[in-house]
């Protein structure tokens, strides 16, 4: 286990804490609602209210991550969020489309959902009017993938935040900041088995240490498209994918995007136990002392 | 008189779909191949009549696009050497394998290199005790990529702009390691104002000298001073302007350049890489050029 040179940052969002070093705060968990795109608003309620039953137990903070990706679901999913989440309940946007992110947007600010909104997320294919968008109604945190797609390693990612590999007119992280998004969390963004998969995991580390960010990634998308996997092994392919998760608490990181809240049941003991042999070895050898709300403190 | 080819000078302006990347990420899907992007710059070449074409340079502007795949550099803002620098494999010779599937048989092939003393120029060094070590090792890498280019390429450029600000006295030695047994003929290309250096230039050993006559056209009397024993790539149409000149201003320019050069000009070409310009400027420039040349051949 290790502990970081530089300063870690602890950010808030809505009383939900993300980052510092390693064993401090509990590590966070996204659960994908709306993972297929189609919203079950019903299903969803009760697989929300399980994920954040979970977050009680185990100490490890809960974050819905709403997948939208059509114009016409907007405002139902948007009306979902701010009626059925807890008020201070933090949350995730994660769309893929420009427009439909432009909606988003200007929906979360209507409703005065920005304060508990994680734009997911920032990347080098932000357009213009999602640039405008995003200065207009400015969500409280946001979500940077660090995808580079001349440079898939460790340094291609860190290149990416820095001057967006000569994709973007400037870095990621400045163009955030520029759009006054003041909370960034650093996404490593996982890749398919074989195009470098390992190096989201192994770049967290290397990106925490170079600039003190709460970082983190959804490695389960990695077992998600791993072919042998479901070739031969197809029993085994949830627990892969739920413990794949593991490694982001090993190496350091912060947040895990873990795919589909379904998963929820299987993830947070997991995650709560890692966290838990972390926050001891880095208590002892280096006294980071585990937040009130760290699992360690829940179970021991 | 040979006729005079129209070439480029290495790279060319492309507007890269990131949003379309991204798209490819989140579905996992594979990342659509580069090809398309070289391809477009390469078809807007060939389009234009060019005679010497290069891959269009559009994965990373040139420093970038070579220090991304040595050993010892790192890209952070700007590229930093952290470790000795060393070959690694192919830079840039796939791209120009695909190019030559692309482009009909009657079309020639440009290989570029940009060179050692602007690539240490242009890094951050946090390795080596002093800069000429780094410029010499840049050069041994790159002598391993000139060799592996040679097999599919029909000419060999490297790319030294800092020469026009500083001619180290090593500058010679760096290039020699370079074209040293280098089986097609090879080109320097320094643009920039020149007029300082050219003494060093002429004792270069390549066959070809390429500079930017168009935006500096005070270098033809400069260069009158001189014998001129090596062939000659004419800057003939301006990288630094998105003005688009006219055939007749093209063509005047070049016959001023004959009185002086007569038939050591091979290649007329633009003063440097394209890639700043907006790509419809780029190929009317390009198409204006090849223009010029056919008066110019008397065509």
């Amino acid at each position: 286990m290790f502990s970081f040179t530089k300063k870690q940052e602890v950010l808030d969002i809505s009383g939900i804490k993300i980052g510092g070093q390693p064993g401090e705060q509990p590590t966070v968990l996204f659960g994908g609602a709306f993972f297929k795109g189609i919203p079950d608003f019903k299903k969803t309620e009760k697989d929300i209210q399980n994920m954040l039953d979970l977050s009680k137990k185990t100490g490890n903070s809960s974050i819905p991550d709403f997948f939208i990706k059509k114009e016409e679901d907007v405002e139902k999913i948007i009306d979902f969020i701010g009626n059925t989440l807890p008020k201070n309940q933090p949350f995730s946007v994660d769309i893929i489309e420009p427009t439909v992110k432009i909606k988003v947007l200007e929906q979360l600010d209507k409703k005065n959902l920005l304060n508990r909104t994680i734009y997911n997320s920032i990347h080098i294919g932000i357009t213009e009017k999602e640039r405008k968008a995003l200065k207009q109604h400015t969500p409280d945190m946001a979500i940077i993938v660090a995808f580079n797609p001349k440079d898939k390693s460790p340094d291609g990612k860190i290149e990416v935040l820095e001057n967006g590999a000569h994709l973007t007119d400037k870095g990621l992280l400045a163009i955030a900041d520029e759009l006054g998004i003041k909370k960034v969390l650093v996404d490593t963004a996982a890749l398919a088995p074989g195009d470098n998969s390992g190096a989201a995991i192994s770049a967290i580390p290397v990106i925490k240490e170079e600039y003190g960010l709460p970082t983190g990634c959804a490695i389960h998308n990695v077992v998600e498209k791993s072919t042998w996997l479901n070739k031969y092994f197809e029993s085994a392919k949830k627990t892969v994918d739920v413990s794949s998760n593991v490694n982001i608490v090993l190496f350091g990181g912060d947040f895990a995007i873990f795919g589909p809240i379904e998963n929820a049941d299987l993830v947070f003991p997991i995650i709560a136990w890692q966290d838990i042999l972390v926050s001891e070895y880095t208590e002892n050898y280096f006294g980071v002392k585990p937040a009130e709300s760290h699992p360690r403190r829940k179970f021991f | 008189m040979e006729k005079i080819k129209t070439s480029v000078v290495g790279s060319y302006p492309m507007d890269i779909d990131t949003l379309g990347i991204m798209m490819d990420y989140f579905d996992q899907n594979e990342n659509k191949s580069w090809n398309n992007y070289i391809k477009t710059a390469v078809d807007d070449m060939v389009k234009a009549g060019i005679d010497i074409l290069s891959d269009g340079q559009t994965r990373d502007p040139f420093i970038q696009l070579f220090a991304r795949k040595l050993v010892g550099c790192r890209i952070r803002d700007r590229v930093e050497v952290v470790d000795k620098i060393r070959y690694n494999g192919p830079i840039t010779v796939y791209d120009q394998k695909y190019v030559r599937t692309v482009i009909p048989k009657n079309k020639m092939l440009k290989g570029v290199i940009t060179g050692p003393f602007t690539l240490s120029k242009s890094c951050i060094n946090m390795h080596y005790n002093d800069e000429k070590s780094m410029a010499f090792d840049f050069a041994y890498a790159l002598k391993q990529e000139a060799k592996k280019l040679e097999k599919h390429v029909d000419i060999i450029s490297i790319d030294e702009p800092f020469f026009s600000n500083e001619m180290p006295d090593y500058g010679k030695e760096l290039i020699e390691i370079i074209t040293e047994k280098i089986s097609c003929p090879t080109m320097l290309h320094a643009c920039g104002d020149v007029s300082s250096i050219i003494p060093d230039l002429l004792e270069m050993p390549v066959d070809i000298l390429s500079h930017e006559f168009k935006a500096s056209p005070y270098l033809l009397d400069d260069f009158r001073k001189y014998s001129f024993s090596k062939g000659l790539c004419l800057g003939s149409v301006r990288s630094d302007n998105q003005v688009v000149e006219s055939v007749e201003e093209i063509v005047k320019h070049i016959r001023k350049a004959i009185d002086i050069f007569g038939d050591k000009i091979v290649q007329i070409s633009p003063d440097c890489g394209q890639r700043l310009l907006p790509r419809e400027n780029a190929y009317e420039k390009l198409r204006n050029l090849v223009k010029a040349g056919e008066i110019i051949n008397g065509r």
